[in-house]
Formats: C-alpha cells, structure tokens, sequence
C-alpha cells in the first residue's frame, strides 16, 4: 500500500471521521479561481494570458500613450517574449526577467540598434534579476541562481550556481529581486493562494546575503510585492502589493507600503488596504493591529514595479519622486491600471498621486501592459511590457 | 441561454480575453496559416495532414487554440516538454514558425478519435469535471481557449497519460496549473475524467 493510501483514512480519522472527504477536500481550484464566492461563480473574468509571441515594434501602439509635455515614448527594444524586470549590468547591458517565456535576456545598445540575446532558457518563471559586481542574480521560482560574469559570456554564458532553494509551490512565487542598501538580496514570497491563511513561509519579502546565505523574513502579512524600492535619502524600503481578488469591482486596492523597518505586519489575510476586514479571514482581527498602507494605489490595477527618481533628465519636480507601473486589471468589470502613476511623498501631508503616461488601454482593448521601470544612466525611463514583450524609452525634452 | 453563449459567458477565460486583447489591438504579429501548411508537412506523419491524429497515444492538435500549440512548441523547443519525437523537431523551428504552425493547426477542423468508453465511467466523470474545475479554464465543453487545449474527443491514451503525468507531477507544466490542481485526484477520477473528455464531441 502506498503511503498516501495510508495517510487518507488517518486523516479523516483525525478529523472527526468523514467530515473530509479525501477527493473533495482535495479538488483544488486553478490558483486564480480561488476564493471566488458562489455569487461570482458564473462571472467571465479570469487573467489575461501571456501572447506567446512578443509583437514586432511597428505593430506596438505607443503612439497611443499620452504623456506630460516634453516627454516621449518610443519603442526602445522589441522581441523579448514576456519582457518583466530589469536590471543594468556595468557594460550597459540591460537583462530582463520573464515569467511562462522560461527565459533571461540580455538586450545589448549596438548603437541605436538594440540586440536581444537568450542568457538563460527553460527556467521556472525567472522573473527576478538584479547585477551585482559582475555577476546576475536571477530568482526563479524553485532557486535563486547566480551566473558570474556574465557580460563577458553573453553568448555562451557560464552555468549558474544555486544559491538558495525556495519553497515549491507555484502561485504567486514568480519573484521580484532587488538589492537593499545594507547590500542583502531581497525577494518576495508570495501567498500560494488569492486569499488563506498561508504558512510563515510566504506572504512575506525576505532578504539574504549575496552568497545565499543569512536568509531572514523582513516583512510579514504582505499578499504579493512583486515591486520594491528603498528611498534615495531615507533608504527606507517601500513596495507595491497586489490586493487580494474576487471581492467586487472597487475592492481592495491594491497598495503602497512603508516598511522603514524590519517585523512589521502588513495585514493579510486578515486586513485588507488598511481597512477592509476581509470575509473568511478577518474575524476576530482589526485593521489597527497592522501597519496600514501608505497609500491606496486602485483596485485590481496589478502595481508593479516602483523606482524613485534620482537622474537629472526629468524636470525637478520629479526628483525623488515614485514611479509605479499599473499593468492593469483582470478580475474587474471595466480594466484599470494600464498606466504609470507617480507618487510625491509629502512630510505631514497624504502623498500625492498622479497619472504620468496613460493610454495602454482603449476601453477594454488592451494597448500594452506596462511592467517594470528602470532608468537609464541619462535619466531617461526604460518600461518593460510583458504584453508585447518590449521595452519603452521615455525622454524628456523642454 | 444557449449552451453556446453560456460557453462564452461562463469561461471565456483565458483563451476569450486572449482573443479578444490579441486580436482587437495591433499586438498579435502576422502569422500565415498557408505558410503553417507547409511548415506542418513534416508533423503529418504521426499528427495526421490536418493535425487529427490515429495512432493511439498521439494528439490530435486540429484546432487548438493557437496559443496553446504554439506554447507547446516553446516548451519543446526549449527543453522544458521532452519527447523523443518531438524534442529534436521543435528545435529546428524557428520563432515564426512556431506562430504559423500553430495557426494553421488551429484553423483545421477537429474530428472525434475512436474510442471504446464507457458509459457509466463517462457519467461518472461528467459531474468530476466540474467538480475539480477542469471546465475553468478549459471552457464548459472542454474545448480550451487561449493558452489552454482542448480535452473533448482527445486520444484516450494521451488524456491518461498527460492527467497521470500531472497528478505524479512528472507531465509539462507551463505555469504549474494543472500540476497543482491533479493532486486531488484518484486514479480512478483520472480513468473517470478521461473516459468523459474522450467522449465529448471535439468541435463546436
């Protein structure tokens, strides 16, 4: 007899006999349907899948974004299947992250031509690279990898070293990885579910030693951050999370956090964006025991990446400033998102949050997905569209 | 409603939204079903001329989602699905390639495979489909959509090899899905299920 013939009828005994079915407390709904009431059982909403193919630039409808005066949109790479983070390495090179694609790019400027190259393929959802001293890190799902050296290989680049073994489960563990001021890596490891009550190993960010080792939980109660950045002055940690779905069209937002410390709580699954107890998990907890929000960023508008200003490209008033990516919505009526906000943080007053470049939709119509901002070493803005599996350049020009 | 509109109602999921964002916006490059025909000469030999299979174990991929096909050939290509047959043949294929094969195979017709079911295990599966939410994403007739195939008149061997090989966690996975939803399955929920899927008609 197999060990798991075994374990099932212990189990329900344990449980107070037949309460628990095997095969029904097992049939697991796909990760994205989870936690959806009866009442939406019939709703026709579900996540917009990956394009297979990334879109050839002169088919991209960048023209339809609309920005501040001065600034400009082109099309800066194309051909990046499932283009998601980035990251510069010291030769200019710029490498991005992938989720479904499996794979790791490095998009090399030939002088006004830019060429991709497959670093790395057949990964599981590398969606996390940071450079660092010559080397790429790349967080996959299943381990956090180091490839050495790698701009002097990008053709043949050498094979990775494992530094750390993640958790198994799949959903929300794509990872964004960034490198904090006190020099650790750090990552997200998201809820393995829209809404439950998950183990201490995830819903979290986390942090560890550039050599894998040191591994340490540094914010708990967080759903999923798959974008984060440290304030240029302060070099506080601020990220992005994604609410939870399948409560209605106009909650939760998605949020915007302060974490200038490590071991607080964010809330979830008990409290949502500060103040929204959450059905199946919230009884019996309040909003007040968790460190609320810094600012509600919209609901279902998928905020992903977060970067600070620091250049000298953009007028002043943009210096320090957040810029956030709003790949836009799936699980809400009429989309939103599908923009790049920018976020003032203002001492003794609520931040304040605007609109930078709109128009990656048309009503329902899907214009592009924007994913992840990095900047350029003249202040200008790289966003990364997983969509289209591009990258912007925004300038500006008075 | 028609069970028509409550096909696209209820789960147009994944693949409907695809269709919709891909074909509404510029963003789905050209491909070439013509093209696709006579890059797909070479799959005839096992997958049929017009992508219906008939040796016993072998899918039929006559109209499949194009993303699904396409993603598929990805995988294989890229190490991440292997097959003996396969393997060595997707990785001749180039980027555009992929798209038109893909494409062509899903504008052929699907015709059902013979398969001796069973009524009473497929009446036992019909309600299990449901129940494990295999009609999620994969639309309530099992037809697939977007980037997932289509179950309804598939090869039995291959349904029963493909669900096993999800719920031992050995089978191809391109985002960890189906992987992670096999695991409430018994083997004879998986005998059940596929008995039910083999005997759904494969074409709307």
């Amino acid at each position: 007899m197999s060990p798991s013939r075994l374990a099932r009828p212990l189990t329900v005994l344990l449980l107070g006999g037949g309460l628990l079915w095997p095969s029904a407390a097992q049939a697991q709904q796909p990760a994205w349907k989870q936690g959806q009431p009866p009442s939406m059982s019939t709703s026709p909403l579900a996540p917009i899948p990956a394009p297979p193919s990334p879109t050839p630039a002169a088919q991209i409808p960048v023209d339809k974004i609309k920005l501040p005066p001065g600034f400009k949109i082109s099309v800066w790479a194309d051909g990046i299947s499932n283009a998601r983070s980035m990251t510069f390495g010291d030769r200019g090179t710029v490498f991005l992250g992938s989720r479904v694609a499996g794979n790791v790019y490095a998009v090399v400027d030939r002088g006004g031509k830019r060429e991709v190259k497959v670093v790395a393929k057949g990964l599981m959802q590398p969606s996390g690279v940071l450079f660092k001293d010559g080397a790429l890190y790349v967080a996959e799902i299943p381990r956090l990898l180091k490839f050495e050296n790698i701009e002097a290989s990008l053709d043949s680049p050498p094979a990775p070293k494992v530094l750390y073994e993640y958790p198994k489960e799949s959903h929300h563990n794509w990872r964004y990885l960034a490198l904090g001021p006190d020099g650790k890596l750090y990552f997200n490891m998201g809820a393995p579910c829209n809404i439950c009550d998950p183990p201490d190993t995830h819903a979290n960010i986390s942090r560890i030693n550039l050599d894998g080792t040191g591994f340490e939980y540094y914010a708990r109660g967080v759903r999923n951050s798959v974008g984060f950045d440290w304030h240029p002055v302060t070099k506080e940690l601020y990220f992005t999370n994604h609410g939870r779905d399948w409560m209605g069209d106009d909650v939760p937002n998605d949020t915007l956090h302060h974490a200038p410390r490590p071991g607080l709580h964010f809330g979830y699954p008990h409290c949502h964006q500060g103040d929204i107890q959450d059905p199946d998990f919230g009884a019996g907890r309040a909003c007040s025991e968790f460190a609320p929000p810094l600012l509600k960023l919209g609901p279902h508008v998928a905020a992903m990446g977060i970067r600070f200003y620091t250049g000298s490209m953009f007028p002043s008033e943009y210096r320090h400033r957040a810029f956030i990516a709003l790949k836009g919505s799936w699980n809400r009526t009429q989309k939103s998102g599908y923009r790049i906000m920018t976020v003032e943080l203002r001492p003794g007053a609520p931040p304040r949050y605007e609109v930078f470049a709109d128009g990656f939709r048309d009503g329902d119509k899907v214009l592009g997905r924007p994913t992840y901002i990095q900047w350029m070493p003249d202040g200008s803005m790289l966003v990364s569209d997983d969509y289209h599996g591009a990258i912007y350049r925004i300038t500006y020009q008075p | 409603m028609t069970s028509r509109s409550v096909a696209l109602a209820v789960l147009s999921v994944i693949a409907l939204l695809g269709a919709l964002t891909a074909a509404a916006t510029t963003g789905t490059p050209a491909v070439d079903v013509e093209a696709g025909r006579r890059k797909a000469e070479v799959c005839a030999q096992c997958h049929g001329p017009d992508g219906n299979a008939t040796a016993p174990g072998t899918p039929s991929i006559a109209g499949m989602p194009a993303f699904y096909t396409h993603w598929q050939l990805i995988m294989y290509r890229d190490g991440r699905r292997r097959d003996p047959q396969m393997t060595p043949f997707a990785e001749r294929l180039g980027e555009g390639d992929l798209a038109d094969v893909a494409a062509f195979y899903a504008a052929q017709r699907a015709t059902a495979r013979p398969a001796s079911t069973d009524p009473a295990r497929v009446a036992a599966g019909r309600p299990l489909a449901e129940k494990f939410h295999c009609t999620s994403c994969h639309g309530p007739r099992l037809l697939g959509q977007g980037q997932v195939p289509r179950l309804a008149g598939q090869d039995f061997d291959y349904l029963m090899k493909r669900l096993s090989g999800y719920k031992a966690k050995s089978a191809s996975d391109l985002d960890g899905m189906m992987t992670m939803v096999a695991q409430g399955l018994t083997a004879a929920d998986i005998e059940s299920l596929v008995h039910f899927m083999a005997s759904l008609p494969p074409a709307p």
